[in-house]
C-alpha cells in the first residue's frame, strides 16, 4: 500500500481519461455543470479509485468516501444525502464525494439504495463521483443519464513494468527485466495485484530473480494459499483444518514449507511453538517413510500433522493483530544459490572420483576443508585441485583472491 | 589429499578394527569371499577394507576386477538394474573366478532398489561377489542381509586413531601438540577421514599445530557455531536459531549429523538444569534417529530448537 499514487502524474496509464475526469472537476470552480456526477468504470486494480484520491489530494479538496455499505438502502443513502447537498465543508473547504464499488449494490432490497444514490446525484452541489466495474450494468441506466462517463482501461504491460520498476528503485531491490514482465503479466495488468505481488515476494530482500516470481503462476494463487493458512493456523477444528489442503493449489511440499516457515510467526508462545514444530517434523517423518517404502497410504498421515496438528498447538498464542504471512525463507534460498550448489556439487563429484566417497558426502565432509586450505595455502590448494582435477572455475570458486 | 595419500593399501597395513582385518586376511587366503556387509559409523575404515581386501586377493591390478558404486549418487533401481547386472555377469579372468562389486552408502538404496539387488547378488554370485558398505546395516533389507557376512566397524580406539595421525606428522614434518591431537579426538570421536582432513588443513596454516590451530580449522570449516545458535534458542528468538540452522545446512552444508552431536555435547556442557540435560537427550537422541530414517534435516533440527527455546523459558521461569 506504500506506492498508492499520491498525486495524479504517479497514476499508471490512462492519460485521456485521467484529463476529461480533471477537467470536469475543475469546471465545478465555474458554477454547478451539466453533469452533476462523474462515472469511472473500467476493469479492477487499474486506478479509478487512487485517480479520484490523487486528485483530491492535488487539487486540496475535502474527499468524503463511501463504499457499498454505505448506501445498500434508501435510508442509509439519506443520512449522508445532506453533505452532497451542501456547497461547501463548514471550514470553507471544498469537498468531492465518492461513492465507490457501485457494483456491490444488488438485489431488490437496494434497488432503493441506488434511487436514491440517483436523487443524490441530481441535486448535487459538490462534485460526486461514481466507481464501478461495468457502467453498462442495465441496472444502472437511469442514474448514468446523469452521469460524465469516464472508461478506464487496462494499462499496457510495458506501463506496469514500468511502474514496478518505478517501486523496486525506491526500495533498492533488484530485479530483471523478465521477472517484471512476469509479474504485470501474471497480475492480467492489474497494477494493484502486481505491486501487491511484488512487495509479497520482496520483503526484506535486495534481489529477486525469476525463479522466485515463477511460483506466482496463477494471479490469485498468493490469496488462495494466504486462506489456507489461515484456517490452519487459526482453525479449533480438525476437519477444517485438515479440508484446507483441498483448496490450496500448491502442491503439498510447497504447503509444507509455507506452513513451516510461518509457524514461528503464527505461535509466539514457545510450548505452542515446540508442538507445533513437533507435529511438523512428524510430519515430515512420515514422508520420510513414504520416500522409503513407497508406501503412500502414510500421506494421510502427513496431513494430519501438518495441518490439524498445527492448528491444535495453538492454547496460550494470542492472535497477535495481523501478522502477515510470509514467503518460505528456504524455497527462495535454494532457488537464489542455485548456481552456487551446481558448483559445490560438481566439485564433489571430483572429489568423489578420488576420494571413494559420494558426491554430497563430499562436499560435506571434505569440500569446507579444502576452503581452509585454499585460503591459507595456495601452494597446498594447487596441487590437491591438480590432484582432484578441478578446471578454472572450481579453482576461481575455491580461490576467488587469485589462484595464479 | 592425505586422507587418500594414507590410505592403506593392504589389510596389512590396516592399524585397526584387528579382528575384522583378521577375518579379511583370512579370506584373501583362502582366495574366496562371501558376500559381506561393511557397517559402522564414518571414517572407521570400512571403505578402506573393502578396497585392501581386493588388493589382497588380485595384486596390483585389482582395479580391473573391481567396480565400486556410491548408492547416494546412482541411487535408482535402474542403475542396479543395468549398471550392477552388465558387470555382474560377465565372469572374470584369471584365477580367481569372480570379481568384486563395492557398494557404498547401500544404506541410501530405497527398499526397491534393495530387492533388485537381491535378485542380482543371488543370480551371479558365482561371478560376483558384493560388498555392501553402510553406517547402518539396519537399513539393509532383511533379505539381503541374511545373505551377507556382517562386518560391524567401531569408532578408532584412541590409541589407534593418536598413532595413524603420529605416522602422517612424522611424514608431513609437521609439529603437533598433545593438546592438539586431543582436540582432533574430542572433535571427530575416532572418524579418521575428518581427523586427517583437519590435520591437513591446520598444517595448511603452519607447520606446527596446537590446540588453538585445530579449533581454528574447525571453526572456518563450520562457520556457524552451534553453541551460539542453541543459546538464541533458549533465549526464545526461535527464529534467529533457525536462521543460523538454515545457514549451518545450505550455506555451509554442515552435515545433520555433526550438528546434532555437537548440539548434544553442548547441552550436556552447558548450565542448565541437570533434569533438563535428561529430558533434551531424549529429544536429540529422536531427532538423530530420525535422520537416519531419512527425514529433513532442518525440519528435524529446528523442532529441537523450538523445544530448546522451550526449555529456555520454563527454566527462566522456574528460576
Amino acid at each position: 500500500m506504500k506506492y498508492k499514487p499520491r498525486t495524479l502524474s504517479e497514476v499508471v496509464g490512462n492519460a485521456e481519461s485521467i484529463r476529461k475526469f480533471t477537467e470536469w472537476v475543475k469546471s465545478w470552480s465555474e458554477g454547478v455543470p451539466k453533469k452533476r456526477a462523474a462515472f469511472l468504470h473500467g476493469p479492477p486494480g487499474i486506478g479509478k479509485t487512487v485517480c479520484v484520491e490523487a486528485l483530491a489530494n492535488d487539487l486540496g479538496l475535502e474527499l468524503v468516501e463511501k463504499n457499498a455499505s454505505d448506501y445498500r438502502t434508501a435510508d442509509a443513502v439519506q443520512r449522508f444525502a445532506g453533505l452532497a447537498s451542501q456547497y461547501g465543508t463548514l471550514l470553507g473547504g471544498r469537498r468531492l464525494i465518492l461513492l465507490d464499488e457501485l457494483d456491490g449494490i444488488t438485489g431488490t432490497s437496494d434497488r432503493g439504495g441506488l434511487r436514491a444514490v440517483t436523487e443524490i446525484v441530481k441535486a448535487a452541489k459538490c462534485p460526486v463521483v461514481l466507481v464501478a466495474n461495468n457502467a453498462y450494468d442495465p441496472r444502472f441506466r437511469t442514474l448514468r443519464r446523469y452521469c460524465l462517463l469516464v472508461e478506464f482501461k487496462k494499462p499496457t504491460i510495458r506501463q506496469v513494468m514500468n511502474h514496478l520498476k518505478m517501486v523496486c528503485a525506491r526500495e533498492g531491490i533488484n530485479v530483471d527485466e523478465e521477472s517484471l514482465k512476469f509479474l504485470a503479466d501474471r497480475s492480467g495488468r492489474d497494477v494493484r495485484s502486481a505491486v501487491n505481488d511484488l512487495q509479497a515476494l520482496a520483503q526484506g530482500r535486495k534481489r529477486l530473480a525469476y525463479e522466485d516470481v515463477q511460483w506466482l503462476a496463477e494471479r490469485n494463487r498468493k490469496d488462495v494459499i494466504f486462506n489456507v493458512l489461515r484456517t490452519i493456523f487459526y482453525s479449533k477444528d480438525c476437519r477444517e483444518a485438515k479440508r484446507a489442503t483441498d483448496q490450496a493449489d500448491v502442491d503439498r511440499d510447497m504447503l509444507f514449507q509455507w506452513i513451516y516457515e510461518n509457524v514461528p510467526y503464527q505461535l509466539t508462545d514457545p510450548h505452542d511453538l515446540a508442538k507445533a514444530m513437533d507435529y511438523l517434523a512428524l510430519a515430515d517423518l512420515y514422508m520420510g517413510r513414504i520416500r522409503t517404502t513407497q508406501n503412500w497410504s502414510l500421506l494421510r498421515y502427513v496431513i494430519d500433522f501438518m495441518t490439524a496438528g498445527v492448528a491444535m498447538s495453538r492454547e496460550r498464542s494470542k492472535p497477535s493483530g495481523w501478522v502477515p504471512f510470509r514467503f518460505p525463507e528456504r524455497i527462495r534460498w535454494l532457488s537464489g544459490t542455485r548456481s552456487e550448489r551446481q558448483m559445490l556439487s560438481k566439485i564433489g563429484m571430483k572429489i568423489r572420483k578420488r576420494c571413494h566417497m559420494s558426491s554430497s558426502r563430499a562436499a560435506n565432509e571434505v569440500l569446507p576443508y579444502l576452503r581452509v586450505i585454499a585460503e591459507n595455502n595456495p601452494e597446498m590448494a594447487k596441487g590437491i585441485a591438480e590432484w582432484l582435477d578441478l578446471d578454472n572455475d572450481m579453482v576461481e570458486y575455491l580461490m576467488p583472491n587469485g589462484a595464479k | 589429499m592425505w586422507t587418500e595419500k594414507y590410505r592403506p593399501k593392504t589389510l596389512k597395513e590396516m592399524v585397526n578394527q584387528r579382528e575384522i582385518v583378521e577375518r579379511l586376511k583370512s579370506f584373501a587366503e583362502t582366495r574366496n569371499i562371501p558376500h559381506c556387509i561393511f557397517a559402522g559409523p564414518p571414517g572407521t575404515g570400512k571403505t578402506t577394507a573393502a578396497l585392501c581386501l581386493a588388493h589382497d586377493l588380485y595384486g596390483e591390478g585389482y582395479r580391473e576386477h573391481l567396480m565400486e558404486l556410491n548408492a547416494s549418487d546412482e541411487r535408482g533401481i535402474n542403475v542396479v538394474r543395468e549398471t550392477v547386472k552388465t558387470f555382474a555377469r560377465i565372469r572374470s579372468i584369471g584365477e580367481i573366478p569372480f570379481k568384486i562389486l563395492i557398494l557404498d552408502e547401500a544404506d541410501n538404496m530405497t527398499s526397491d532398489a534393495q530387492q533388485a539387488l537381491r535378485r542380482t547378488m543371488e543370480r551371479f554370485t558365482e561371478t560376483c561377489r558384493f560388498i555392501l558398505i553402510a553406517n547402518y546395516s539396519g537399513k539393509i533389507i532383511e533379505p539381503i542381509q541374511s545373505r551377507c557376512a556382517p562386518f560391524r566397524f567401531a569408532y578408532l580406539k584412541r590409541e589407534d586413531h593418536d598413532a595413524y595421525l603420529q605416522y602422517i606428522i612424522e611424514q608431513e614434518k609437521v609439529k603437533m601438540t598433545d593438546k592438539g591431537l586431543d582436540a582432533i579426538y574430542d572433535a571427530f570421536g575416532g572418524d579418521l577421514r575428518r581427523a586427517v582432513n583437519s590435520l591437513q588443513a591446520a598444517a595448511s596454516l603452519g607447520r606446527s599445530i596446537d590446540d588453538e590451530t585445530v579449533y581454528s580449522v574447525i571453526g572456518r570449516a563450520n562457520p556457524v557455531d552451534v553453541r551460539d545458535m542453541i543459546t538464541t534458542a533458549m533465549k526464545g528468538d526461535f527464529i534467529g536459531a533457525r536462521e543460523k540452522l538454515r545457514d549451518m545446512i545450505l550455506k555451509y552444508g554442515v552435515a545433520g549429523s555433526d550438528i546434532i552431536r555437537q548440539i548434544h555435547i553442548e547441552i550436556f556442557r552447558s548450565q542448565l538444569p541437570e533434569n533438563w540435560k535428561v529430558k533434551l537427550a531424549d529429544v536429540i537422541g529422536e531427532v538423530d534417529f530420525r535422520l537416519v530414517q531419512g527425514a529433513d534435516e532442518e525440519v528435524q533440527l529446528s523442532a529441537l530448537l523450538a523445544r530448546l527455546a522451550q526449555a529456555g523459558y520454563e527454566v527462566q521461569r522456574g528460576g
